[in-house]
């Protein structure tokens, strides 16, 4: 097990090493001026100063060596344009709060999309199964900013329960205004839960093995919580890396619309700024989180799956 | 040719007539794993209604703007062109002529959502296909060379799959520097092909340990029968499903990028760009927001459930209940 | 399962529609609905409100506090309640009035500031003349590569100091601004300038505390840090979400200022930001533009307010690319009343020059170009059109991706298809869009949108814009004979006379054998939304200037 998982971790390095070095070539792609700020243009010793500043004019791949040093030792540079703060700063400051809202907005996944998603396969074609079909297809179906502007309508507008925007900034802090905004964005992975989960509970309660504990007379309470339930968690488990990733790129809509600081929305205009550093760092980030979870899932299927211990080479 | 296995599980149909002497001897209509999914699909209503409601929705965004050299139906009929500017027909309410009435501007939101949904479904299957492609030629290799390749190819996808497509869409955009039909296409597939390259090497993979496969290699056919006979025609189905599935993902995909700005130019139209700039005037016309809203979620639906009826209709084995 | 999934998709269309009618219906109600969510404030009483907050959304983060770093209007109003000006303009003739500067002269090219004595910075020190000196000289500086040092450029040797190259010392000593004693700033200007008292009240001419930024460099405008002398003191800033300011209880006049409290939120989004408004949860909003699709509903209610603004909107050629008659055809073809009247919808006035009305001189100025009709004179343009020598009739359209330029840019496409032009709109975010225009702007460039608000209100600030060398002349157009009238246009102290020469700039661009280099469209106005409670005392100036130390909360 130990070797499987070291096995694992040591394959990972490569691919984040390739997964810098195609966002870096991706980005020097770009074409503009980043120091470029207002109508004038940059004075060329300025803009030479600038560049020396920023390790622009050293060859390429000594920026790619730098930049891998600087992302290891979590230095990812300062930023071109807000030339006062660094991007470990801004990533500093804006991460968490959109990290915040993914996790808030995977956990009302969780909290209700699986139990939902049970409850439909344990009932199917009831009254319960339908109303579930129906409102995780909303959920699934319709764009997220639609969600959005139609919860901050009803629920903050015409009755004033909560909040139309704004974002409690500490990281531990939660006050009214995480509900709609997280629920925006939960909504869609909600569905795509509740809709796995039955699908494959349903696939597994097919199988032979869970018609033959029936025939032997186990209560089917048991079955469903031993076999059933717990084999059926390995889709969703690979599904959650992914739809992680999912959740914390799709927090730019949310964050524009619910006027939250965090990452996403200084990432789209940090593009438009080609601010490369600030750009590198967010991807590069986001990309990182995504490998490291698909990292952990799979140790995870190690544990939850025997048969992968062993065949994965 | 092979036996293939499906095929001797499912009933061979009857032709109801006796034979008459002129078709003594003629073959048994036989039945083949196309026309037992079509018949087992037919039975799935859901996906029956499904199926038909896509259609219809391909249909009206085809036919009422036109497209190519062909003229659409409402175009002509009212004279109608969706990008042509006319204050006097501001804001219009919904009329026989204009069912989803005017917008700002003074065009017909009907035309302009079809013509949307050219742009927005046609970007879709653009991208998934191309998406397809690639994930089946990666496969195809990966799967049939096997070995280190194989092991190389695999880990770098097994990695990066479920990376963030945003970001990357986002930054491919940007280096294309234009946003046009052809770069959004673009943009989606490279953003988006990891996920379903591993899938397709992945149904590659599993099916080239069939049995049936190795049998053909016993029998002495050569790869490439193996390939187009065997293993491409049983993909096939996976891919139809496969495209099902990816195609409402592109479809939210070119909603969200329009809604973040890097949509369309004006005045042509996209579901998403459509949406986008109606939210700005949601709280009086909340109509023209609706509109295009539940077009995504309807086309969204509807791949879903099409999907699902494939899924079934291919692969009887899920369908015991 | 067939007939279940069946009902299961008829169902969804189902509610899904009933929703939508619901969504419908909703609309009808909005105008009350509206009225009745503005919060909890109240028309009736007339004395100030318990406690002194103010709620402002802000449009956007401002990129600095520096007074030599900032360029937009965000920073330039929260540093302008954090500092004190030297003076501060009159906010219905724009006259200059005192502010930290009791009183001046004017000699000739010479003006004396007499600085107050009582003025102090939040950190004890007192305000002295050495501190301008030092906070000029800083914003020139070639090392701070300012972007609004131009600002400044007014004063004798600023221009040198700052383009120098090498031995900047020395020429830093040459700059005409001068602390003759610690009350007493004199500055020399290259020329008598008249409108340079109504400029110092612009956010560049501001003094920084010289000890703090020595100290803490780049990190001095931080909330630990930073050292004021204004109004307001920096409470808190978390970027990208909210900026507070709060009363300083040593300002020299801090008995006047009625506010306790500012309360900034930063809020991006038009319809986020209108949101707020109507849920009660902000005070007012800053200016910054209202989505225009909202604009219509907004109008009718009691809490829209719009403010004359000096500022123009307009279209530019890229003259490299695109010829005179054309560029009269072009101009002719947009019909000015349509866009006003139907797509902004923010009682905006059509331009018919460059200069707007509210510059001082405007009834001299004025050309009313025959180029520019209110409502457009399509005939006449396409008989233009087709006069024209190598016409190009596919061109790019820029603009920034700021609300309300695509829909005008949609509109204008049209009216220029009817000349047979093709037009492709290219939204672009600021920063690149800035990047593209130059000067000289990227060849791909045909026409291109801008505006100009005002830095202070004489007609000068606009028209030496399209000077042959000007860093915002983005038209390719140089003119030996309008440098000419510029220059001497800036050498001329009386004003009637320099209206003159003002009328014969925007005739070198705009009458009837003008060149028409770019196509003003319309004047600004700057459309807000302010709760009664504050309506009375909230005002946006011309020059898009909030003063807080005038607001006061109403209401029990």
């Amino acid at each position: 097990m130990a070797a499987f998982i070291i096995r694992r971790i040591f394959w990972t390095i490569p691919v984040i090493l390739l997964v810098i070095f195609m966002i870096f070539m991706m980005m020097r792609q770009i074409e503009g001026n980043p120091f470029r700020r207002t109508e004038r243009a940059v004075p060329p010793q300025v803009q030479a100063n600038l560049e020396r500043k920023f390790n622009l004019d050293k060859p390429v791949y000594m920026q790619y060596l730098l930049y891998v040093k600087g992302v290891f030792t979590l230095d990812l540079g300062p930023s071109l344009i807000l030339r006062d703060r660094t991007v470990t700063d801004i990533v500093k400051e804006h991460f968490p709060r959109s990290l915040k809202l993914g996790l808030l907005a995977f956990i009302w996944a969780v909290l209700f999309g699986i139990p939902a998603g049970v409850i439909a396969a344990l009932r199917p074609n009831s009254i319960y199964d339908y109303m579930l079909m129906f409102f995780s297809s909303i959920g699934f179906a319709l764009p997220s900013f639609f969600i959005a502007t139609l919860f901050i309508y009803y629920f903050a507008l015409k009755v004033n329960a909560f909040p139309t925007n704004g974002w409690p900034l500490g990281f531990w802090d939660v006050d009214s205004r995480v509900v709609l905004p997280s629920l925006a964005l939960g909504l869609f992975p909600m569905a795509y839960f509740a809709r796995l989960v039955r699908g494959t509970m349903l696939e597994t309660m097919q199988q032979d093995y869970v018609r033959t504990a029936r025939a032997k007379g186990l209560r089917w309470r048991s079955i469903v919580t031993r076999h059933v339930f717990r084999n059926s968690l390995i889709p969703v488990v690979t599904a959650t890396a992914p739809l992680f990733g999912l959740i914390i790129t799709g927090t730019f809509v949310i964050e524009v619309i619910f006027s939250i600081p965090g990452i996403g929305r200084y990432f789209v205009s940090s593009v438009s700024n080609r601010d490369y550093s600030v750009v590198m760092g967010i991807t590069v980030l986001t990309s990182l989180i995504v490998i490291i979870l698909n990292l952990f899932v799979d140790i995870a299927y190690g544990f939850l799956d025997p048969r992968t211990r062993t065949s994965r080479t | 040719m092979a036996v293939n296995p499906r095929q001797a599980t499912t009933l061979q149909p009857q032709t109801a007539a006796p034979p008459l002497a002129e078709t003594a001897g003629a073959p048994i209509r036989q039945s083949s794993l196309w026309r037992d999914a079509y018949r087992r699909y037919l039975r799935n209503k859901g996906a029956v209604a499904s199926a038909v409601v896509f259609l219809i929705i391909v249909l009206y965004c085809l036919f009422i703007p036109g497209f190519w050299f062909i003229p659409g139906i409402w175009t002509t009929l009212f004279d109608i062109d969706p990008n042509q500017v006319n204050f006097a027909e501001a804001r219009l309410p919904p009329s026989f002529e204009h069912p989803f009435g005017t917008d700002q501007f003074g065009r017909d939101l009907f035309t302009r959502v079809a013509k949307g949904g050219q742009v927005s479904i046609g970007i879709g299957f653009a991208a998934t296909i191309a998406i397809l492609l690639i994930g089946v030629t990666y496969g195809s290799i990966s799967g049939f060379v096997g070995g280190t390749l194989d092991n190389a190819m695999m880990r770098f996808l097994d990695a990066l799959y479920g990376l963030p497509y945003l970001p990357f869409a986002i930054l491919a955009l940007a280096i294309i520097g234009t946003v046009n039909f052809w770069t959004m296409v673009l943009a989606l597939t490279i953003a988006s092909w990891f996920t379903a390259a591993r899938i397709v090497r992945g149904q590659v993979i599993s099916l080239k340990e069939n049995d049936y496969v190795r049998a053909a290699h016993a029998v002495g056919a050569r790869w490439h029968r193996v390939l187009t006979r065997h293993l491409l025609p049983n993909t096939l189905g996976v891919l139809i499903i496969a495209t099902f599935l990816e195609l409402p993902a592109v479809v939210l995909g070119e909603a969200f990028l329009s809604f973040i700005g890097l949509g369309i130019n004006p005045p042509d139209p996209s579901w998403g760009s459509l949406a986008s700039e109606a939210r700005q005037g949601y709280r009086t016309h909340p109509l023209d927001l609706w509109i295009p809203c539940l077009f995504i979620a309807a086309l969204v639906l509807c791949a879903n459930f099409i999907a699902d009826g494939l899924r079934d209709a291919l692969d009887p084995r899920t369908r015991e209940t | 399962m067939q007939r279940n999934r069946w009902l299961l998709l008829v169902m969804a269309l189902v509610a899904v529609l009933s929703l939508a009618a619901v969504g419908c219906g909703g609309d009808d109600d909005d105008d009350d609905a509206a009225a009745d969510e503005t919060g909890a404030t109240d028309t009736s009483a007339q004395e100030p409100a318990a406690e002194q907050t103010l709620r402002i959304a802000w449009g956007a983060e401002p990129p600095s506090l520096d007074p030599g770093k900032a360029t937009d209007t965000t920073s330039a109003n929260v540093i302008s309640a954090l500092m004190d000006p030297l003076v501060k303009l009159n906010p219905d003739t724009l006259e200059p009035e005192p502010s930290l500067a009791e009183s001046w002269t004017e000699e000739g090219p010479i003006v004396t500031f007499k600085l107050r004595e009582d003025a102090t910075w939040t950190n004890g020190d007192p305000v002295t003349a050495q501190d301008f000196v030092y906070s000029w000289k800083r914003t020139l500086s070639p090392e701070l590569a300012a972007d609004y040092a131009y600002q400044l450029y007014g004063v004798k040797g600023a221009a040198e100091y700052n383009g120098c190259e090498a031995d900047c010392d020395a020429l830093a000593d040459e700059v005409g601004v001068t602390a003759v004693d610690d009350y007493t700033l004199q500055v020399e200007l290259t020329s008598e300038q008249p409108w340079f008292l109504g400029q110092v009240s612009h956010h560049s001419f501001l003094p920084v505390h010289q000890a703090t930024v020595e100290q803490f460099g780049d990190n001095w405008t931080d909330p630990e840090n930073i050292v004021t002398n204004g109004a307001f003191m920096l409470e808190s800033w978390d970027h990208e979400a909210s900026i507070n300011m709060v009363k300083n209880p040593d300002w020299r006049d801090a008995d006047s200022v009625s506010l306790e409290r500012i309360d900034g939120s930063i809020i991006v989004d038009g319809i986020t930001r209108v949101q707020a408004f109507e849920a009660g949860e902000v005070d007012a909003l800053d200016g910054a533009g209202l989505p225009p699709e909202e604009i219509e509903r907004l109008k009718s209610e009691p809490y829209y307010e719009q403010y004359p603004a000096l500022g123009t909107y307009y279209y530019g050629f890229n003259t490299a690319n695109i010829g005179e008659e054309q560029r009269k055809a072009m101009s002719l073809a947009i019909n000015r009343k349509i866009i006003t009247d139907e797509i902004d919808r923010t009682g905006r006035s059509q331009a018919t020059g460059m200069t707007p009305e509210g510059v001082k001189g405007f009834e001299v100025i004025n050309p009313n170009s025959p180029w520019l009709p209110a409502e457009g004179d399509m005939t006449q343009a396409q008989e233009l059109m087709s006069q024209a020598a190598d016409a190009k009739t596919n061109i790019n359209l820029f603009h920034n991706d700021s609300p309300g330029h695509k829909e005008i840019a949609v509109a204008v496409q049209s009216m220029w298809s009817e000349l047979g032009i093709e037009t492709t709109i290219k939204a672009q975010e600021w920063a690149q869009y800035l990047e593209f225009l130059g000067p000289p702007p990227n060849k791909a460039v045909d026409v291109y949108r801008l505006g100009w608000i005002y830095d202070f209100p004489d007609a000068i600030n606009g028209l030496e814009l399209f000077t042959c060398d000007s860093g915002n002349n983005n038209t390719n157009w140089c003119n030996e004979e309008y440098d000419a009238l510029v220059e001497e246009a800036r050498a001329t102290v009386e004003d009637e006379a320099r209206y003159e020469i003002y009328r014969q700039l925007e005739g070198i661009m705009f009458d009837e054998a003008g060149e028409v280099p770019f196509s003003p469209i319309m004047w600004y106005t700057y459309p807000n939304l302010e709760q009664d409670s504050i309506r009375d005392t909230f005002f946006i100036n011309p020059l898009d200037q909030i003063d807080f130390t005038k607001v006061v909360v109403q209401g029990g």
